[in-house]
């Protein structure tokens, strides 16, 4: 502990924390000041627990997701050095912590059922069903949460960075480790996957009322 | 380009745009519906961003960690945080280890089976009972962690104020659901975090006057 990040701690002019900028937030972290750590923590919380909680479809996996995350943050602010986005720098470190676990686990970041289903799953389907209901209007934000958290590992993991997160193929490709054309190709099945879901999802509740 | 390849193409270019897709696109109804709910999918997805609030425990478990690892550091002048010992912050939970064992000991007593003749009904009531005999035993309830936390800045107070009342939520929400199914081995999870939540907020507001 430094004598220059003590002194800055008992300031009589010290900022509370609802008052404390981003910046600011990240300096006193990076001095062990428990509410600069709680400032940056409520900012983001949101955000890193919802793409471990879309990525993993698990409650009690998400959080401790989002906690290995914040740690790991926490364990290594005193490098970050501004360079990039302070949130940019969390949420690829959130990303990195995902999937690891993922491959922990033996789960596939990138779906197999590219390579091995190729023939069957890759044809486009030539009719789309007499019995198709449309999803004109608008889709429910808790319906679609549901159907991405039934979407195959790996559909979901291009899906949630690519279209929830807003990552690029080449930043997807170099994070899960799979060619540009492959994550392109996953994102495509599973929008088409979602929909299927979707339609689904409303033929049944259509059946019922 | 038919149907198929129509469909083929946007994975490369899935807005459509392309002079092959239009062409297709403005003759088949079917194509365009398809993309219309494609679209339709991708402009809902960036709602789920950030879309969901983690519980308490996460922080607590955080901040627990973090002065374990001695990451925060204290904070003297305005009775905040305080110097941290493991040893000292323990000896203030004390109530905390027996309510731990109590529990699990009675967790591990009905896994074993046989020792308590109507299981269904008794882990519907044995974890709730438990951790009241442990307020009892520390003599602590909600009103003494408002008092403690009462002169510490606004925006900590408020912070414990809204987590108190959200672990609190979250007890009854378990305790409900593991009388309605008390089998159910996630629900009996849910409540042990839950009570464990609630125990290291105590053990995080009752730590720093003591270490003052």
């Amino acid at each position: 502990m430094s004598a220059a990040g003590k002194a800055n701690l008992t300031e009589p002019q010290k900022k509370s924390s609802t008052e404390l900028s981003e910046a600011e937030a990240i300096e006193r972290a990076k001095q062990g000041d428990a509410e600069a750590f709680q400032v940056l923590y409520d900012k983001h919380k949101r955000r890193v627990y919802s793409l471990c909680l879309r990525m993993t479809a698990n409650t009690a996996e998400a959080e401790d997701l989002a906690q290995e995350a914040f740690l790991q943050l926490y364990r290594k602010i005193g490098t970050f050095r501004g360079e990039s986005a302070f949130s940019t720098w969390l949420h690829r470190l959130a990303v990195n912590v995902v999937l690891m676990h993922l491959r922990k686990k033996s789960l596939p970041v990138v779906s197999l059922e590219e390579t091995t289903q190729a023939a069957e799953d890759d044809s486009p389907r030539k009719d789309f069903g007499a019995d198709d209901i449309a999803l004109s209007g608008s889709i429910d934000r808790l319906q679609l949460q549901r159907a991405v958290n039934d979407l195959p590992p790996g559909y979901r993991t291009i899906f949630v960075l690519h279209d929830v997160e807003g990552y690029e193929h080449n930043e997807i490709a170099r994070l899960v480790g799979c060619s540009i054309g492959n994550s392109k190709s996953q994102l495509h099945k599973a929008r088409m996957k979602l929909r299927d879901l979707l339609k689904m999802n409303r033929a049944e509740k259509a059946g019922k009322s | 380009m038919n149907c198929v390849e129509l469909q083929q193409s946007l994975a490369d270019v899935e807005d459509g745009s392309s002079r092959e897709q239009s062409t297709h696109l403005r003759t088949c109804p079917a194509c365009s519906e398809l993309l219309e709910e494609l679209n339709l999918i991708v402009s809902t997805a960036s709602q789920l961003q950030a879309s969901d609030e983690p519980s308490p425990r996460v922080w607590n478990s955080i901040e627990i960690a973090l002065r374990q690892e001695g990451l925060i550091r204290p904070q003297l002048a305005n009775g905040g945080w305080a110097a941290s010992s493991f040893a000292a912050r323990w000896g203030v939970a004390r109530w905390l280890v027996p309510a731990a064992a109590m529990v699990l000991l009675l967790i591990g007593l009905q896994e074993r089976g046989g020792l308590l003749p109507n299981r269904s009904t008794q882990e519907a009531v044995i974890v709730p009972q438990a951790v009241p005999q442990v307020a009892n035993y520390s003599g602590l309830n909600d009103e003494d962690l408002i008092q403690e936390v009462a002169d510490n800045p606004p925006a900590m107070r408020s912070q414990y104020e809204e987590n108190l009342k959200r672990v609190n939520e979250s007890i009854q929400d378990a305790e409900n659901t593991v009388k309605e199914s008390p089998n159910d081995q996630d629900a009996r999870r849910s409540l042990m975090d839950a009570y464990q939540q609630k125990s290291m907020l105590f053990e995080m507001a009752m730590d720093h006057p003591l270490q003052q």
